[in-house]
């Protein structure tokens, strides 16, 4: 190079000097900026953070103020609760119950997220969300959507305040739904139970729980035993889902641990809990629910 | 040779047939040969269908080798008064970002037909791009043309695409994406057009691209001076609107130099349909060498500033691209783009490997 460079006539030698600026032109460090290139706020308070494709703002920007308005407490539509404390855990590698061979959020994989697809319009199933837009209020624009679609693609990563959650903490339940406050108005697809800290799994048996359908009175006496099914996402160690085997009808519900089986449950770095409280014949109670199953 | 050639081309045609690309014009062939863009294209702004003259130049002077009996006397005029052409691309590209699996995918870009009905010669004219693929028929530009766009004035009306700088094959380039105007955003409206001598000038009114209030409008315009061995532009668009003007100036310059063709484009926007205010910076160089007759060596840097306010969120890109022309209608392109930006936006630390097929009558 060194040797054609003086045969450069000196327009060609203006030319290379112009092109080697520009490729000398470095990016932006990003230092004082969020991932949407925008200045982080100062202190962080007060205001809203801007739209950026992480899950902290996306749950403040668009979950909380859009989608919790319907997808909050017993009666979200398709037991999708999308308030900060539920939305990541029913999300992360959680099917979808309208078409179960999709996960609500595939880590990696916004194509086939079927967040993405009802946020676009184009699901094989049910109306394009936010309910009712465009008709009644705006849909989500293709660069709102993009940044959701971006957080997919980056694996879908927790709320820096959970990924940050010091191991001295101790392992905790950090939320059940359904949780017994308000009655379900249709059969929950699964029950959450959701830990401050990503679950051993290796201690976690697949069968362990069931469901139990009681009697109304003032004592609880058990009519039905539903088999239910626990799994833990490797997306999201965290929450722990349980599925029962059939719809649940209308009734009064208790998620339970098998007598036998173990009711402490392990971290990954080795702390325990003990969950439930002993029933009459031994076994831990996790949670009760009500289904009225609106008809 | 060319047997083999044209089995390979016949199994890329298979190939071509599962995945394609779009139709834009490649403007260094214009700063390589000095001329202007209506000497090879029907519109005189460049891109889309090509005359006589393009289609000969780019069955005899493009490729690495003409063949016998291959489209000898097609010059895309199915009569005197009807003249037809399209382009077919299809591609392969492998995307990395950091923190993610790399995506790979085929795709088919685009397939396009032109067509060129001349009811008085060289004065009045019906000229239609329609994007046949892929996701079903869209047209791109239909417009009614009146005048001389040869030497003197004509006016078109109708949908076409605004006159704004290089028109370049990549659509994803910095300069197209931050003046909004591009081969992917035609409009609807009338413009003016000037063609005489070294001077090229157009003045556009539209409706404005991304306007949507129903009340606005916007003004393109752009002047153009063409030497055989360098060429200078400038162009303006000013659009007003109720969610805000926007306001766009930019310069553009060719120069050949031996066997290298020099490309370079900058760009200021001031829109203010973005809260508070945003002035943005786009630029680029580009320079294609010919390293043999049918090999082109394309090479390209540029530079994106999205808020002239907000420090350290620049971005930049780097392409490399091997063009190789075998045969007439037939094109193979490979390439990587490296683009720099912020780090804790990951497509904007993207890198993109990219192999193409476009095949073009």
């Amino acid at each position: 190079m060194g040797s054609i460079q003086p045969q450069l006539p000196t327009a060609s030698r203006a030319c290379v000097v112009f092109a080697s600026m520009l490729i000398a032109a470095c990016a932006g460090n990003g230092e004082g900026l969020n991932a949407n290139g925008q200045p982080l706020a100062p202190g962080g308070g007060g205001s809203l953070p801007p739209l950026s494709a992480d899950f902290d703002s996306i749950q403040a920007n668009i979950f909380t103020p859009i989608c919790s308005v319907c997808h909050v407490g017993g009666s979200a539509p398709e037991g999708l609760r999308l308030d900060a404390a539920d939305s990541f855990n029913l999300l992360v590698s959680v099917p979808s119950t309208e078409v179960p061979s999709l996960l609500r959020v595939k880590p990696g994989d916004p194509v086939n997220s079927y967040i993405i697809q009802k946020l676009e319009g184009h699901a094989a199933v049910g109306a394009q969300m936010p309910d009712g837009c465009p008709s009644t209020q705006p849909c989500l624009t293709a660069s709102t959507i993009a940044f959701i679609a971006q957080w997919i693609t980056n694996g879908a990563p927790p709320s820096a305040a959970a990924a940050t959650v010091h191991a001295a903490v101790p392992l905790a339940i950090t939320s059940i739904v359904p949780d017994g406050v308000e009655p379900v108005s249709s059969s929950p697809p699964q029950i959450m139970i959701a830990f401050n800290h990503d679950l051993d799994v290796t201690q976690i048996d697949s069968r362990s729980m069931h469901i139990e359908k009681l009697n109304p009175g003032a004592s609880p006496v058990v009519s039905e035993i539903v088999p239910a099914r626990v799994t833990v996402s490797s997306a999201n160690p965290a929450a722990l889902m349980v599925w029962p085997s059939v719809p649940l009808l209308s009734g009064h519900y208790r998620l339970v641990i098998n007598l036998g089986s173990s009711s402490q449950f392990s971290d990954i770095a080795g702390q325990s809990v003990s969950v439930g409280t002993p029933d009459e014949r031994g076994e831990s109670v996790i949670s009760t629910f009500d289904v009225e199953v609106l008809p | 040779m060319i047997q083999r050639l044209t089995v390979a081309a016949l199994v890329l045609a298979v190939v071509a047939l599962l995945r394609t690309t779009p139709a834009e014009a490649e403007p260094y062939l214009a700063v390589m040969t000095g001329y202007k863009c209506n000497v090879c294209h029907v519109n005189p702004t460049g891109g889309g269908l090509r005359n006589e003259f393009g289609v000969t130049y780019a069955k005899v002077l493009l490729p690495e080798n003409t063949v016998d009996n291959a489209l000898d006397s097609w010059t895309g005029k199915i009569t005197d008064r009807l003249q037809v052409g399209g382009d077919l691309r299809t591609d392969w590209t492998r995307d990395t970002q950091p923190n993610s699996p790399s995506q790979q995918a085929f795709a088919l870009e685009q397939f396009r037909v032109y067509a060129n009905l001349t009811l008085i010669p060289d004065r009045l004219g019906i000229y239609v791009d329609e994007q046949i693929a892929p996701n079903g028929s869209q047209n791109e530009e239909a417009y009614v043309r009146y005048g001389s766009t040869s030497d003197g004035f004509y006016v078109k009306g109708g949908q076409f695409y605004l006159p704004f700088g290089w028109r370049l094959q990549d659509q994803t380039a910095f300069v197209q994406e931050v003046s909004g105007i591009n081969m992917t955003t035609p409009d609807k409206g009338v413009e003016l057009g000037w063609e005489h001598s070294s001077w090229s000038a157009q003045f556009d009114v539209t409706n404005g691209v991304a306007n949507t209030s129903g009340s606005g409008y916007e003004i393109t315009t752009q002047a153009v001076y063409t030497k055989p061995i360098w060429r200078v532009g400038i162009a303006g668009s000013s659009t007003q609107s109720n969610a805000g003007d926007r306001r766009i100036g930019g310069l553009f310059a060719g120069l050949r130099t031996g066997p290298v063709a020099w490309l370079a484009q900058g760009e200021v926007v001031r829109d203010e349909s973005l809260p508070g205010g945003v002035t943005e910076l786009a630029g680029l160089v580009e320079a294609d060498w010919r390293v043999l007759k049918g090999h082109n060596l394309k090479l390209t840097a540029e530079y994106e500033d999205p808020d002239r306010i907000v420090r350290n969120n620049q971005q930049t890109r780097y392409s490399f691209v091997y063009e190789y022309t075998p045969l007439p209608g037939l094109q193979l392109r490979a390439g990587y783009r490296h683009y720099f930006g912020i780090p804790q936006n990951n497509s904007q630390n993207q890198q993109l490997i990219l192999m193409e097929l476009h095949g073009y009558f």
